[in-house]
């Protein structure tokens, strides 16, 4: 009897290490794509990789459909149907296509033109790759065309008009964090808990890791010098949205000055009192576009709004100090080399 | 053989199973370890097709819907250098060092790899 002891605990610890690998455990699954002109990436806690694929690529259905849609290069898109006929007549859209202007104009409303759909004139004037920068007289001549107050929306005959020739309409600021919240809707109409999406850095959380503990997302240090120093904070995310806005993404260096995509809609040139604006909140349409209003505000007015809004907000400064509101405090960790 | 097993008492067998549960332990562990991201993964149709070091001076041209795109790595970034979509967003994003660059027109997919060093950092996603 003594022997099959000795036998028994070595027996019953392999048994454990066993069960420990068993497939029908709740697992993270994981899985991207190339969509919206992006990288998306989806990470769903499931019970099995089969059921995590259906639900992610049906998912990633759902995103490229929104993105047929909104698509600012695309002839066959419906914003590029309300373009070209820009200041001739109204374009019946989809309901998708409906609400993403609406709630961009929300958002225009809200920051008192900071974020402004209607942008797309004075940023074709500039190319970041090829350090073009355009001259006072272009920038001032297409002024007149950006403001949001010329987006006439019909809800009940589910129209957009443009009431200017030669608006453009770029859903850019908006549309990644929208898709954000799509896929998870479908995700969580698929049976997923707990999930996360990134839109590039548009991501939005749902539910717990299998591990019980909350989704962490990296901040990117707007001034990265090496490998090591890529995150500034991390930050635990559940349910909420976050999206950033940094001058660091689309910009050349002229004469010592940054020039950047993230332009004051009001005089068409780049906003220069923040490297990079960090916004959470339950909605990742609106993380998305208010990080772009916030960072046009500057840290000030940005951090105000955000109180006003109940969103939680991380600014990065032109001269690189952190400002964040108060619900951040405690939530956020700085990293060592910050 | 069986005369060894005997003379064993039940702390050396404990032992020998925790051994090989390290040693099992260890081949994914270090896998995890020495992967750190210094490769440029190149996906076509969504499938990982090639393969480069980060840190080499390369060029390679891939064949898509729309011609060839050149993609080129030099000091430890990554670009597409030439391309022949109509947008050439692919091209305009420049240098990467980190990241990914899609040309959507080629359904080309340029990933500059780092997520095992992130999961290492115990981050799930990065914004900005």
């Amino acid at each position: 009897m003594k022997k099959y002891k000795a036998y028994l605990l070595p027996f019953l610890l392999l048994c454990m290490l066993l069960s420990s690998c068993s497939a029908n455990r709740l697992s993270a699954y994981k899985k991207s794509k190339a969509l919206l002109d992006t990288f998306v990436t989806i990470t769903v806690v499931a019970a099995s990789q089969d059921m995590a694929d259906k639900a992610i690529e049906d998912a990633f259905d759902i995103i490229e459909k929104f993105g047929d849609l909104v698509n600012f290069y695309s002839d066959k898109s419906e914003l590029s149907a309300i373009n070209r006929n820009a200041g001739i007549r109204e374009v019946r859209v989809s309901p998708e296509t409906l609400d993403i202007i609406e709630k961009a104009l929300f958002v225009s409303e809200k920051s008192g033109g900071a974020f402004d759909p209607t942008i797309g004139p004075e940023i074709k004037l500039w190319d970041f790759l090829k350090k073009v920068k355009p001259s006072d007289a272009e920038i001032r001549k297409n002024l007149p065309l950006v403001n949001y107050k010329n987006i006439i929306i019909d809800r009940t005959k589910s129209t957009v008009f443009l009431s200017r020739r030669n608006m453009l309409l770029d859903l850019g600021g908006i549309a990644k964090g929208f898709a954000a919240d799509l896929a998870v809707q479908s995700l969580k109409q698929k049976g997923i808990s707990s999930g996360l999406v990134a839109v590039a850095g548009d991501i939005k959380a749902f539910g717990l890791k299998p591990d019980k503990k909350p989704w962490i997302v990296g901040i990117k240090n707007p001034r990265q010098k090496s490998n090591d120093d890529e995150i500034i904070a991390r930050v635990p995310l559940s349910d909420k949205a976050i999206s950033t806005s940094g001058d660091y993404e689309r910009y050349f260096i002229m004469d010592g000055k940054r020039f950047h995509h993230l332009l004051i809609p009001k005089s068409g040139y780049p906003a220069n009192t923040c490297q990079s604006v960090s916004v959470i909140a339950d909605q990742g349409v609106m993380t998305d576009a208010f990080s772009t209003a916030f960072f046009v505000l500057g840290p000030e007015r940005g951090l105000g709004l955000a109180k006003e809004m109940g969103m939680d907000v991380m600014i990065i400064d032109s001269k690189g100090a952190l400002h964040t509101t108060p619900g951040l405090q405690g939530k956020l960790t700085i990293e060592r080399n910050h | 053989m069986k005369e060894t097993i005997k003379n064993t008492t039940l702390a050396d067998r404990l032992l020998f199973l925790l051994l090989i549960s390290l040693s099992i332990a260890g081949i994914f562990i270090s896998r995890d370890a020495l992967s750190q991201g210094s490769d440029v993964i190149i996906e076509i149709n969504g499938k990982p097709s090639y393969t480069l070091p980060l840190y080499s001076d390369r060029l390679l041209s891939v064949s898509g819907p729309h011609g060839n795109t050149l993609i080129e790595t030099k000091g430890g970034k990554v670009r597409v250098k030439e391309a022949h979509c109509r947008n050439q967003i692919c091209v305009k994003e420049g240098w990467i060092s980190k990241g990914v660059i899609v040309c959507l027109p080629n359904k080309l997919v340029i990933i500059v790899g780092g997520s095992k060093k992130d999961q290492q950092q115990g981050i799930d996603a990065i914004t900005g």
